[in-house]
């Protein structure tokens, strides 16, 4: 076991260096011009743009600069944000917005997994009856309508009928509801619909038919053997939700006005934020691999029938 | 109370003191509202974008502009009016020919920090050197240097040297000696602890205006932000104050709160104990929030307009007041397509193009109710610059020949249309001169052009909406006016729209684009769209409109020198070089502040010293009153400024 360990965390390491340094390249492809914004574009002229971008090190090779960030961040420091936060210690926006993203994360993330397991329980407990309809419609609505349909109607209408706010406010506990509610929606139907699926798989096994006719308890055999075994598919996915509790989401914190990690990628690139983008990449890439490495190894946990090693 | 009675009074003086027999009425009818109301001694406003920092020195956001106006005070400020009265500076004189600006400074003032307490550090005459001598290195990467480093004598060369030495063009000079030498190459200095003086490179009548739009000009405690580095200003706690306000409170991206300072010089003027922003990223919920009582301010867009008319918040629907900023097309005189290029350079073509567009129609998708309140046929906006007597400059003639003309004629358009294609194309129909060819402006597009008629005209669009709806109206008028035999208007809604990819190469026939009065000069803008201006995109030769800018800049009255402005402008827009349409200005507002109770802040930055909040939004019908006295008030202030 400790040899699988340390032969995948070496080729997590690889693949996150190798993300890295694509990611580093390919931005300094980008046109210079992006560095700008289109108002400062108008009013200076191209030597004082030069200048400007000699003195942060953007005129420098490539190579430079990489080995100039690589000796930054084995010394713990990350740089500083080019052009959406212009000058602002990368590590102190971290700090500042993954602590808000992630409590939202994982609030959301715990309600997805209680409710839609329970949801999902329920479907296959009054299959093809009143709790399997009334989760089909949930799931099918959540996925089938726009999300920015609903997330706009629980905004307005919903903050309205109960007098809760409408934007995220820090010290105002019940400004939380709505938007943990609205980051819930997508994974309860997940949950609900994957274990239903694999529950309704794991009923009509044979295994779970014999210890019926043998005459185990339906409620044991529901416990101990059908949900035992249909909950480990999606055990695998636990860690890589790590990434998706950082990152955030783009539309629900902009709704909501949370000043979290959602969306910072999108516009770190937008702003061509060299600096910002590839510590957004690197800390993606490595919670990525991680995600996908612990989900290996919780599987393995959960499941004695698999192994990780030859041996 | 006692303050606000002490205020109200103020202002009902100062109206009223400079009333006609009806202005006397007016002011009596503004003076009933106001004392019918009661006042809150906070302000619930709100933004939309990212603080970046508050580097007043490298930042240009609104937002940020905002904040920085009523934290860090200049040496002059506007009152209702718009009239420069003292702020730091207790007085201040210049020259004959107005190169020379000196400031008398107020004594005893000290920095705050962001709680409010004083610090050690004095504001000093220097503090303005100071922050002339942050700009003026380039390391400190200040933003949108032109206009300053142009004016203040020396800094340009200051500038570039330092600039020249960091890139090894100069190697038989040391960075810090040059650094050292600052105070005597750089035309601004100290005199004594509290008078700073500016010299100027050119007569600047300007300047006061300047001093309040421009956050260059700032003054900054230079030892504590060499002490920061780069930290400087990235947060409230790196910051120190010296406004009516400092940043109490700062978390980025979500809310900002002003508190009063109470060290300020003026304190007895503020009106508000604390002014809260909270962000709100888009209207509909800033407009919900405003009906809910969350939010003091809301805008609200010509497509929520309509949802308000006939509810109980019609009466307080509010039209936004001005916007010096100007939506003109830009025309492409040296693109890839040889067919255009040979018509825009024919002067017949352009006035075609001119008076071929309905632009009311185009004004309605921004203002529905009233769009003739935002046509705009020149490129410096109404109301933004006065001579010494009061007089608009848009009222100088020929300019105001141009402010004045309906440019929406077709059959002159035709007319014009069929001149052009007279004297560039054979009886056949073929472009003189122009051979088939493929035109190539990606990565926006490419395509053939055949040399005949019809005119390929590419325009080039952002892919938003609203834009996409005006491009389309551009094309039905210009095709219909010109005849679609004559001119093939193409679209394109490029998603990866950036000045970068579309203007500066010239990728583009026509594109859409604005500039704005950033102060009371033509200048401004006019220089910048010379022959050899920056802002030239489109590579025009213009040198009649060089000569008279030339002409306008070394004349010796001010009046002069918007006379030869006025006759450049008009040249400019007459001849269709640029084409200017309409203002930026979009929708209407509501609100719980008193209008023309803060200072008319003309270029941009909203102050809330004075401003007074009310318990309930304004309505139209008091706004309507109050207009009609201020109006009146003003008039008289300017008049006798």
């Amino acid at each position: 076991m400790g040899k699988y360990i340390l032969k995948r965390t070496l080729n997590s390491l690889l693949t996150v260096a190798i993300v890295f340094v694509a990611v580093f390249m390919l931005l300094r492809l980008m046109p210079l011009s992006g560095y700008f914004p289109q108002e400062m574009l108008k009013e200076t002229d191209e030597a004082t743009r030069m200048s400007y971008l000699r003195n942060q090190g953007l005129l420098d090779h490539p190579m430079v600069q990489l080995g100039r960030f690589v000796k930054n961040l084995f010394h713990g420091d990350l740089g500083r944000s080019l052009t959406v936060y212009p000058k602002v210690p990368i590590s102190t926006l971290l700090k500042e917005k993954i602590p808000v993203t992630a409590a939202f994360g994982f609030s959301s993330m715990l309600i997805g997994i209680v409710l839609g397991l329970s949801l999902g329980m329920l479907m296959v407990r009054f299959k093809d009856r009143w709790g399997d309809r009334l989760g089909t419609g949930y799931i099918l609505m959540v996925r089938a309508i726009p999300n920015l349909i609903y997330l706009f109607f629980i905004q307005v209408w919903v903050s309205l009928w109960f007098g809760l706010p409408m934007v995220f406010e820090k010290n105002m506990p019940s400004s939380w509801i709505l938007p943990v509610i609205c980051l819930s929606l997508g994974s309860i139907a997940w949950y609900a619909l994957w274990l239903r699926r694999f529950m309704v798989d794991e009923e009509n096994r044979d295994y779970v038919k014999f210890a019926l006719v043998k005459g185990l308890p339906q409620k044991e055999v529901w416990k101990k053997h059908i949900f035992k075994n249909a909950i480990i598919p999606l055990v695998i996915y636990l860690p890589s939700d790590l990434l998706f509790i950082i990152s955030g989401s783009l539309v629900i914190e902009s709704l909501y006005a949370i000043p979290g990690t959602g969306g910072l990628l999108t516009t770190a690139i937008k702003n061509q934020d060299n600096n910002l983008v590839q510590v957004i990449v690197l800390m993606y890439a490595v919670l990525s691999v991680l995600g996908v490495f612990l989900g290996d190894l919780l599987i393995a946990a959960v499941d004695p029938r698999i192994t990780l090693t030859e041996d | 109370m006692k303050r606000f009675i002490a205020i109200l009074m103020t202002l009902i003086m100062a109206m009223s003191m400079t009333m006609t027999a009806q202005g006397e009425d007016l002011a009596a009818a503004a003076n009933a509202i106001i004392e019918s109301k009661t006042f809150e001694r906070t302000y619930d406003t709100n933004f939309s974008s990212s603080i970046a920092s508050f580097n007043y020195y490298s930042t240009n956001l609104a937002i940020v502009r905002e904040i920085v106006s009523n934290c860090i005070d200049g040496l002059v400020e506007p009152d209702i009016y718009g009239v420069y009265v003292p702020s730091l500076a207790e007085s201040w004189e210049t020259n004959e020919d107005q190169t020379v600006w000196t400031f008398k400074i107020r004594e005893g003032l000290k920095w705050v920090d962001h709680t409010g307490a004083e610090t050690e550090y004095e504001l000093t005459a220097q503090d303005f050197v100071d922050g002339i001598r942050y700009i003026g290195d380039p390391l400190n990467g200040a933003y949108s240097l032109r206009v300053v480093r142009n004016l203040i004598k020396g800094l340009y060369d200051y500038y570039w040297l330092l600039d020249d030495i960091d890139c090894g063009l100069v190697t038989d000079q040391n960075r810090e000696d040059v650094v050292k030498q600052f105070d005597e190459m750089v035309g601004v200095k100290a005199l004594d602890k509290y008078t700073v003086q500016y010299q100027l490179e050119n007569s600047a009548p300007y300047f006061l205006s300047l001093l309040e739009s421009s956050m260059l000009i700032l003054p900054v405690e230079y030892e504590y932000a060499m002490a920061l580095g780069e930290d400087f200003a990235v947060d409230n706690e790196h910051l120190l104050y010296c406004g009516a306000y400092y940043v109490s409170n700062f978390e980025r991206d979500k809310a900002i709160t002003l508190s009063a300072n109470t060290h300020y010089w003026d304190y007895d003027k503020i009106t508000l104990d604390t002014v809260e922003y909270q962000m709100i990223p888009d209207g509909t919920t800033s407009l919900e929030m405003f009906k809910r009582g969350m939010t003091d301010y809301t805008s609200v867009e010509a497509e929520a307009y309509d949802s308000l008319v006939g509810t109980e918040w019609e009466d307080n629907l509010l039209p936004t007041s001005h916007s010096f900023s100007t939506n003109y097309l830009w025309l492409d005189f040296a693109g890839e397509n040889t067919e255009f290029k040979t018509f825009i350079n024919n002067e017949n073509f352009r006035k075609a193009l001119l008076y071929s567009m309905d632009r009311e129609v185009l004004a309605a998708l921004r203002e529905p109710v009233d769009p003739a309140r935002i046509l705009r046929n020149t490129i410096n906006a109404e109301g933004a610059i006065y001579d010494s007597n009061g007089k608009d400059y848009t009222d100088y003639s020929p300019l105001k020949e141009i402010k004045e003309t309906n440019f929406n004629n077709p059959e002159l358009a035709r007319q014009y249309m069929e001149a052009a294609i007279a004297e560039l194309c054979d009886e056949n129909g073929n472009i003189k001169g122009v051979e088939p060819a493929t035109v190539d402006y990606l990565p926006v597009c490419s395509f053939d052009i055949d040399g005949k008629l019809p005119v390929t005209i590419c325009y080039v669009g952002t892919d938003d909406e609203d834009e996409i709806i005006m491009a389309q109206l551009f094309k039905a008028m210009i095709e219909d006016s010109l005849g679609a035999e004559n001119v093939d208007f193409q679209i394109q809604a490029f998603s990866g729209w950036t000045y970068g990819t579309v203007a500066d190469p010239l990728n583009y026939d026509i594109y859409f684009d604005s500039l704005s009065t950033g102060y009371a000069d033509p200048s401004g803008i006019l220089t910048r769209v010379t022959t050899d201006g920056a802002e030239n995109v489109g590579r025009y030769d213009v040198p009649e409109f060089d000569a008279l800018i030339e002409k306008a800049l070394a004349a010796k009255t001010f009046e002069e020198r918007l006379q030869y402005f006025a006759e450049a402008e008009a040249y400019l827009c007459g001849n269709g070089f640029i084409i200017p349409f309409i203002s930026s200005l979009r929708g209407y507002y509501m609100s719980y502040s008193i209008p023309y109770t803060s200072p008319l802040t003309l270029y941009g930055n909203t102050k809330y010293k004075g401003t007074l909040v009310m318990a309930e939004p304004i309505t139209q019908e008091e706004s309507a009153v109050l207009e009609a006295a201020y109006e009146v008030a003003r008039e008289a202030a300017l008049a006798g400024k």
